[in-house]
């Protein structure tokens, strides 16, 4: 389990790349929901949390080619990519976002 | 007897370089005068594009989906891979927008009579009439025309121009547009996302299938012209749709840009071929962004034929996203003077028991430049697929050149993949051997070339095959139609 930051450094519409070992992984707030997908593009890993994030959505659009992935399901609403990113289980503890890392 | 290093050449090249633009302006480059109702001037702006959204009565969504494919344009440098001539492209010079007539007409009477007339001189409306299902003839940047036989239209197959086809089926249009061809993909996807107008829309209900083809024809007519057509096509379940497209300008000395978004998605058990004549003017770069997805039992073919262009960059791709899909790509492409066919495909396995061909014929003359790039890629799980690749180049002289970029990625074991590569030169030997049978040397390379290619032009409609093959011979022969 790692700590990202507290539930308030995070509002609805924002997001933030948090690090652990030789993870990158991406941490959205999707209208008041915390969700945390690898920050990978599985196209051409496209650094995701870099690109165009819609809250309503939920929705985060790679940089680099422009899949749009469903931050919920880490899985590719559009082609180029196919494959579904990894996702992390979020967990508020104590007013602090946390993400299950194994 | 001469022997085979002293047999002289029928025609000089600068003869045959005669013969093919005295035939293509007499048969494809003439233009007309122009009456138009807007001309954009040259250059893109964001004002413009606002404005072709404007012109076009478009919802919010897809206005701003422009604007933010502007942006991405706008960002993204130019591609440095593929052909040196892309440097050449200028992007300022070019009119992003053009609008010839008041709407897509249903009866050919109502076309603005000179755009009617061209239409008649490319022999459309006589196809139409002969062994086509349904017909959309763009001009400029929009559809000029667009009818669909009755009896279709009846069982629910809906074929439009794009431009109609979001404003009477917002709905469906937004569920599946961009979603194959995101605007950010590539820097021309992008500019055709900001710019689009005209292109076709086809929705095949489940189960229905179309017996003769789709044709749509795109016509450039005025100079330094961007044609931006985009098209959508749906074969839901168990469908069958076979869509046919040709193309052809008038030559200028200066460049047009003709950059297209093809999209397909064939749904569990459906079918859809997709037919290119391509046959530009020698001052047309063909930038062109072509994808499809073939869901669980479905087929995809891209039949791919580029004669024309100065330069044309096109790989078709089909995505095979469920179990026992099917893709196949056939593509020729023919290079002559000044020009480079830089073609090829591209088939993604993403599912078990997937299988896919690629078939790629290339031939070049008189320094023209074909190059096969292409595409084979097995993800991890889609075990029991089987693909083939066969690419074949032949080069017509020494001055020509065929390159071939080949890129297969397997990320499973239990597969099947074969990879075959020729490049062939007519052989004097062979020259010699038909020509001892009396056969004169012009026909002797007609007949090595046509035998080459006749794997890929028997798949073609038998109209389209014939004219293919006309193409090509004038292309050898270089004599006048």
């Amino acid at each position: 389990m790692i700590d990202v930051c507290s539930l308030s450094e995070l509002q609805p519409g924002a997001k933030r790349l948090v690090e652990c070992d030789e993870l990158e992984i991406g941490v959205f707030n999707c209208d008041g929901t915390i969700y945390a997908i690898e920050d990978r593009c599985s196209h051409d890993d496209g650094p995701l949390v870099e690109g165009g994030f819609d809250p309503q959505a939920c929705t985060i659009e790679c940089p680099r080619h422009g899949s749009v992935f469903d931050i919920r399901t880490g899985k590719p609403k559009t082609l180029p990519a196919y494959v579904p990113v990894d996702t992390f289980t979020v967990v508020i503890e104590d007013d602090t976002i946390k993400l299950e890392v194994e | 007897m001469a022997t085979p290093e002293t047999i002289p050449p029928v025609l000089t090249e600068n003869e045959q370089l005669r013969g093919i633009n005295a035939d293509y302006t007499e048969r494809y480059g003439f233009h007309d005068a122009e009456h138009y109702l807007y001309k954009a001037p040259k250059g893109l702006t964001r004002e413009l594009v606002a404005k072709i959204s404007e012109f076009k009565s478009e919802p919010t969504w897809m206005r701003e989906f422009r604007l933010k494919a502007l942006d991405h344009f706008l960002a993204r440098p130019m591609p440095t891979w593929g052909s040196p001539m892309l440097a050449e492209v200028d992007f300022d010079d070019i009119h992003y927008f053009v609008r010839a007539s008041e709407r897509a007409e249903r009866s050919w009477d109502d076309v603005p009579e000179d755009v009617k007339r061209t239409f008649d001189r490319l022999g459309i409306p006589e196809a139409e009439r002969k062994f086509l299902s349904g017909v959309g003839a763009q001009y400029e940047s929009e559809v000029v025309y667009h009818q669909i036989h009755e009896d279709l239209e009846k069982q629910g197959v809906i074929f439009l121009d794009m431009d109609s086809a979001l404003r009477d089926h917002e709905e469906i249009v937004r569920e599946y547009f961009a979603t194959i061809i995101p605007p950010n993909d590539n820097k021309l996807a992008a500019l055709n996302s900001a710019v689009w107008s005209g292109g076709s829309f086809v929705y095949v209900p489940p189960g229905v299938k179309v017996d003769m083809p789709l044709q749509a024809y795109f016509r450039i007519n005025t100079e330094s012209m961007g044609q931006f057509e985009r098209t959508l096509i749906i074969a839901d379940e168990g469908s069958y749709v076979h869509y046919v497209e040709g193309c052809t300008a008038p030559t200028y000395s200066s460049s047009s840009l003709h950059s297209a978004v093809v999209e397909l998605i064939a749904k569990p058990g459906a079918r859809i071929r997709y037919t290119t004549v391509q046959n530009w003017s020698t001052n047309v770069f063909n930038l062109v962004t072509k994808r499809a997805v073939a869901e669980r039992d479905a087929t995809v073919e891209w039949v791919d034929c580029n004669l024309g262009s100065k330069l044309t960059m096109k790989y078709p791709s089909v995505y095979l996203m469920g179990e026992r899909a099917h893709g196949e790509i056939l593509s020729i492409a023919f290079a002559g003077k000044d020009q480079h066919q830089d073609a090829g495909g591209k088939i993604v396995h993403a599912a078990p028991n997937t299988t896919s061909n690629i078939f790629a014929k290339s031939i070049s003359k008189d320094g023209g430049r074909g190059s096969y790039r292409g595409l084979l890629e097995i993800a991890k799980g889609a075990h029991g697929s089987r693909s083939k690749v066969v690419c074949d180049a032949l080069l017509l002289d020494e001055h020509s050149r065929s390159d071939t970029y080949p890129t297969i990625r397997i990320s499973e074991d239990d597969v099947n993949v074969g990879h075959e590569a020729t490049v062939s030169k007519v052989g004097d030997d062979q020259l010699f051997y038909l020509m001892s049978h009396g056969i004169s040397e012009q026909e002797a390379s007609k007949l090595i070339v046509n035998g080459f290619i006749e794997p890929i032009t028997k798949e073609l409609p038998m109209e389209y095959a014939v004219e293919m093959n006309r193409l090509i011979e004038l292309q050898m022969e270089g004599s006048i139609g």
